[in-house]
């Protein structure tokens, strides 16, 4: 490939580094769990056992990126933060599970360049109250957004691990 | 012979001539749509094809190993946003790492704004980032009566667990630092780390005609009007016999 027929291709990196790179945080996690709480609690550990895994890899579609999964609670609620691929970034997402429910949903860092409509409230609105259904499912359908299918996707997932976790954080 | 007979021949040879010469670009093209359409699904946006030539078309330059950190029995090399933990592919698009301690049951790895956590067979057990860290930027990490220990513009903060963190003296911490790499050895990992483009990317130049260059655009477009003068000929022809009958 001759050095013309490069530069369009050394461009395209280029634009899609740039797109990679696009990211919003809207809010530190850190921030997050010190507004559920009023304060930052010390952080707990939940070690996914390769059982464990194995029911956290069926919710996610892939194996559970690490094995300690960090959370806090107290007052009756626990915060996860978790992350999950939409279509080729993560999104990180704060969830507040109070009594096996879902309070509240925050997306708090969006990388990928489209469908950043899953952060409004009209969509997260949806997750409050859904439980854990049979099959790890959640108790309800989620409606989709059009042109964030992938990411609507992954936040119905990061809910469903989050409640997962929830239930056996009580043992 | 009418001039509308004319037409019909002209239009009918040319039809089968275009179809047959763009049979098996329109192929190449539905094919790679489809890929691209369940490139997600199949996790192909996921998977990377490492080659330096590779990256040479798409205008990057590869950058060779230089340094490794060492701690204990386990040492890590970075080249091109990969690691190799131990010799082993840790993972893609990683930060640069400013060094690695190995803890009782687990090896740490840092850069200027995160932790990976990983267990003495590689597996990653945890990654904490700026939030999660006491402070950052990370300056260097080291290792001081069996805890992690960070060294900041903040101050020195040590850890047993990486949960929580409480100021830690500076003046006994082994610290890690960069040796150099042999010159055996920078080439074997410079070859193991080689960087990656991820195939749905390649797949997607393949498709639009980037992957050719300047010019592969314009050939994919040309083949859109073909394929329009194919649909328009070809619906044509088959009103036209229709309208006989």
């Amino acid at each position: 490939m001759n050095r013309a027929a490069r530069r369009p291709l050394a461009v395209l990196a280029l634009a899609l580094a740039a797109a990679a790179v696009h990211g919003e945080v809207y809010q530190e996690p850190g921030a997050f769990i010190a507004e559920v709480f009023g304060s930052t609690p010390a952080p707990k550990v939940l070690w996914l056992t390769k059982e464990l895994q194995a029911q956290a890899a069926a919710i996610l579609g892939h194996a559970p990126p690490q094995l300690r999964q960090r959370y806090w609670s107290g007052g009756g609620k626990s915060v996860w933060i978790l992350e999950e691929t939409g279509k080729e970034e993560l999104i990180t997402a704060g969830f507040v599970v109070v009594d096996g429910r879902i309070d509240h949903v925050r997306v708090l860092e969006y990388r990928e360049s489209r469908g950043q409509e899953v952060r409004q409230s009209s969509f997260l609105k949806q997750f409050k109250n859904a439980k854990l259904a049979q099959g790890n499912r959640l108790d309800r359908e989620i409606d989709g957004i059009v042109g964030a299918t992938l990411s609507v996707g992954a936040m119905e997932r990061m809910a469903r691990l989050a409640l997962f976790f929830d239930r056996l954080s009580h043992g | 012979m009418s001039p509308r007979l004319l037409l019909l021949l002209f239009l009918r040879r040319w039809h089968a001539r275009i179809g047959l010469a763009a049979v098996v670009f329109f192929l190449f093209l539905a094919a790679t749509g489809v890929v691209l359409n369940h490139a997600t699904d199949s996790g192909l946006d996921a998977r990377y094809v490492h080659s330096a030539w590779l990256a040479r078309c798409y205008g990057i330059a590869a950058e060779s190993p230089r340094h490794a950190f060492r701690s204990g029995k386990h040492d890590l090399i970075a080249a091109n946003g990969r690691w190799a933990l131990d010799g082993r592919i840790a993972g893609e698009k990683l930060p640069r790492p400013i060094g690695i301690v190995e803890l009782p049951g687990m090896i740490v790895v840092a850069s200027s704004a995160s932790l990976y956590l990983y267990g003495k067979d590689g597996v990653l057990i945890d990654r904490l980032e700026s939030s999660a860290l006491p402070a950052v930027p990370v300056q260097a990490i080291g290792a001081g009566a069996r805890q992690l220990v960070l060294r900041t513009a903040s101050g020195t903060f040590g850890s047993s667990d990486a949960l929580s963190w409480q100021p830690a003296p500076h003046d006994v911490v082994a610290w890690s630092s960069p040796a150099d790499l042999s010159i055996a050895e920078g080439e074997r990992y410079a070859q193991m780390l080689e960087p990656g483009i991820s195939v749905e990317r390649i797949v997607l130049d393949l498709h639009s005609g980037r992957f050719a260059g300047r010019y592969g655009p314009f050939a994919v477009d040309l083949l859109a009007v073909f394929l329009a003068v194919l649909s328009l000929s070809g619906a044509w022809l088959f009103l036209k016999r229709k309208h006989r009958r």
